[in-house]
């Protein structure tokens, strides 16, 4: 295939090529989307949806040039130092193979853990916040892989069990202190996963005593929630000498729990183990604290790491749900493949007939003194050069819209004749 | 009858140490009752052939300190879910009883203190002393190695199979504080034994000054774990020095005067 010819591309990172700290330079917050899409828009893709989360970075392009493809390595390469690439980092899928990727990541088939469903939840809100630069292609393409995603969630038990890094998180501090009833909990943060992992661990009998937040408001709404007391993020440094357990899920772009911070408070703890759980990305805490004796810090893909242990049985019914994707994208390719190819040629056609005719009876106009059978004569040969020269066009259009690139081929013609 | 039932004791923990280990071996983990039932049918079989042996020499010791390991395991099991602990204790119970086996379970050289409450009672106090200490050390090594493993943020066999870290620590410190004055009480009866049905101690120099040596190591591991409120690491390490102390004073005592009529 042609690699410069207008189709779907998915360029991006995830958690198979890029560690950590580099996933979470690349990752964009909700206000960043816009301008990312729109320089990438501005480079010449015809749709763009930008999916971040802590595991992966990818941008969903319906896009006809290679310079959009440096455009979004430029763009996230900007973020990361020291010579590095984020083409090192990256990989690009196209067309059937980028349909079939946004199918597997939205049915969890891509995640770290397998079948988790959190994925499904921001595939949608990547869509919403791309919808003003999707394109008819890309929302299509979204709005089958939400339905993939449910009907594999469905039709098999790849979403089985209770895997996830909230519930890893549980499993982690379980092994620190045994019998988790009664530990106090201090919760950073008070967006969904902070209170997804602090309703894990009050399950198991944790005490959440406190929630900080940068603004107290919705520190206090999620504390109201848990029966805990909420705190501004410079009140909690102190409650780090006591609290057994630290969750930090906040959306701070940088570490806010620092060894400046919180380092002194650690060290009259006496020894007791602290268990700090990072679920931010970017991270919460500085890797620096973890060097404290009795200090335990764990971040997301560490938890994810125990959640995909515990995911082991989910294996088997990753069989049925590539059935389920390969399928699904034999549907949106037969869609995306003919889109539009019968009314284009129809319309192109009638076009250049019209044309033809037009000129037809111009010329004849001049050409008062021929017979009827020349003037017919001259009408067929018109007739017949348009069909020889439409006949090409026509016969490559389907075939590209038999091998799916229809729809790359049709924006063309319809910006070289104006339909 | 004795040997008959020490080997049907040998042939199930055996099985269940295997069977325990399974996992470890990247097998598939059996059933957790069969891991409790084996070694309690063994122990079962082990009650019975101790309770008919004269527990004099070295042998009957050693049958009865696997003995004491196999039932403190099976204790570790019901009361901390410490399966991990078999990891350890499962061979060493077999092999001691193996040991024994091949030492030969004949009666040593004083059969009639076999019948005295003194010595029954010293033998008894002293092994299970012993077997305490031996689970204090047993539980340390996890707790160091579940520490490693939790530090460095690895999730494999260690993790997913040793118990928590404060389940570890909290059987350390059990262990210990128990072993050490019952191992105290066994070397203190001892003493009564044979100032009063003995005719005096016969013990050598080196004996009583590496004996007290050992005794001060362990006290001071005791010390700091319960005076001092040392805990986690610290206290672990402590208790690998002073079951250290015990077992290489004493592998270094027997080297000097062998022989398997004495335990010591």
């Amino acid at each position: 295939m042609n690699d410069g010819a207008m189709g779907i591309k998915v360029l991006g990172v995830n958690h198979r090529t890029a560690p950590l700290d580099v996933r979470e330079r690349f990752a964009h917050g909700a206000h960043e989307v816009p301008g990312a899409l729109a320089r990438v828009m501005a480079a010449g893709a015809s749709g763009g949806v930008l999916l971040s989360t802590c595991n992966r970075t990818e941008f969903y392009l319906v896009a006809d040039e290679e310079r959009v493809t440096d455009v979004v390595w430029d763009l996230l390469g900007e973020r990361i130092h020291g010579g590095a690439t984020a083409r090192e980092y990256g990989y690009i899928a196209r067309d059937r193979d980028a349909v079939r990727h946004l199918y597997r990541v939205s049915s969890g088939l891509d995640s770290m853990i397998l079948g988790e469903s959190q994925i499904q939840g921001q595939v949608r809100d990547a869509w919403e916040a791309s919808r003003a630069q999707a394109g008819p292609v890309l929302h299509r393409l979204f709005q089958t892989a939400l339905h993939v995603g449910a009907r594999i969630r469905t039709e098999t038990a790849l979403g089985a069990g209770t895997a996830s890094a909230a519930s890893a998180a549980v499993t982690v501090a379980g092994k620190i202190f045994g019998d988790l009833a009664g530990r106090a909990a201090l919760i950073l943060g008070a967006g969904d996963m902070a209170e997804l992992a602090a309703t894990c661990l009050a399950d198991e009998g944790v005490r959440v005593t406190l929630v900080a937040n940068r603004t107290h408001e919705r520190a206090r709404v999620i504390a109201e929630r848990l029966g805990a007391n909420a705190l501004t993020l410079d009140e909690a440094w102190p409650h780090f000498a006591t609290t057994d357990i630290a969750l930090c899920s906040t959306a701070a772009p940088h570490a806010v729990v620092t060894w400046e911070r919180v380092g002194g408070v650690i060290g009259g703890r006496r020894g007791r183990p602290l268990c700090i759980l990072d679920l931010a990305v970017p991270r919460d805490v500085d890797p620096a604290i973890a060097q404290i004796e009795n200090v335990f810090l764990y971040d997301i893909d560490d938890l994810q790491t125990v959640a995909a242990q515990a995911t082991a049985r989910r294996h088997d019914e990753v069989p049925a749900a590539e059935r389920i994707v390969e399928e699904e994208t034999d549907l949106f390719w037969a869609w995306y493949g003919g889109l539009g190819v019968v009314p284009v040629i129809k319309e192109f056609r009638s076009r250049m007939e019209a044309l033809r005719a037009a000129e037809v009876e111009r010329a004849l106009r001049h050409l008062g003194h021929l017979a009827p059978e020349d003037r017919a004569r001259i009408e067929q040969l018109s007739q017949a050069l348009l069909n020889k020269f439409l006949h090409q066009p026509t016969v490559a259009l389907k075939a590209a819209a038999e091998e799916g690139r229809g729809y790359g081929l049709l924006e063309a013609l319809r910006r070289l004749f104006g339909l | 009858m004795i040997l008959t039932l020490h080997l049907l004791a040998l042939a199930l923990y055996g099985v269940a140490t295997a069977l325990t280990l399974a996992p470890v071996m990247g097998m598939r983990t059996p059933p957790r009752f069969l891991t409790i039932a084996l070694p309690c049918a063994g122990a079962a079989m082990h009650v019975v052939a101790v309770s008919q042996l004269t527990l004099v020499g070295l042998a009957p010791a050693l049958s009865m300190l696997a003995l004491c390991l196999v039932l403190l395991q099976l204790a570790t099991e019901r009361l901390v879910r410490g399966s991990a602990v078999g990891f350890f204790t499962g061979p060493l119970a077999t092999g001691l009883v193996g040991l024994a086996l091949l030492i030969g379970l004949a009666p040593g050289a004083e059969p009639s203190a076999g019948r005295n409450a003194w010595f029954i009672l010293h033998v008894a106090l002293s092994v299970l002393g012993l077997a305490l200490l031996a689970l204090a050390f047993i539980a340390a090594a996890l707790y160091l190695l579940q520490f490693r493993e939790l530090k460095a943020r690895r999730f494999g066999q260690v993790f997913q199979l040793f118990p928590p870290l404060e389940r570890l620590d909290y059987l350390n410190r059990v262990a210990l504080v128990a072993g050490f004055p019952a191992l105290t009480l066994g070397v203190l009866l001892a003493l009564g034994y044979a100032a009063r049905f003995a005719g005096g101690l016969h013990v050598g120099k080196a004996q009583i000054v590496w004996g007290l040596f050992t005794w001060v190591v362990l006290g001071w591991a005791v010390w700091v774990r319960v005076v001092r409120r040392w805990d986690g690491r610290r206290a672990a390490f402590a208790s690998i020095a002073g079951f250290s102390a015990v077992l290489l004073v004493y592998l270094a005592l027997k080297l000097a005067e062998p022989g398997a009529e004495r335990f010591l």
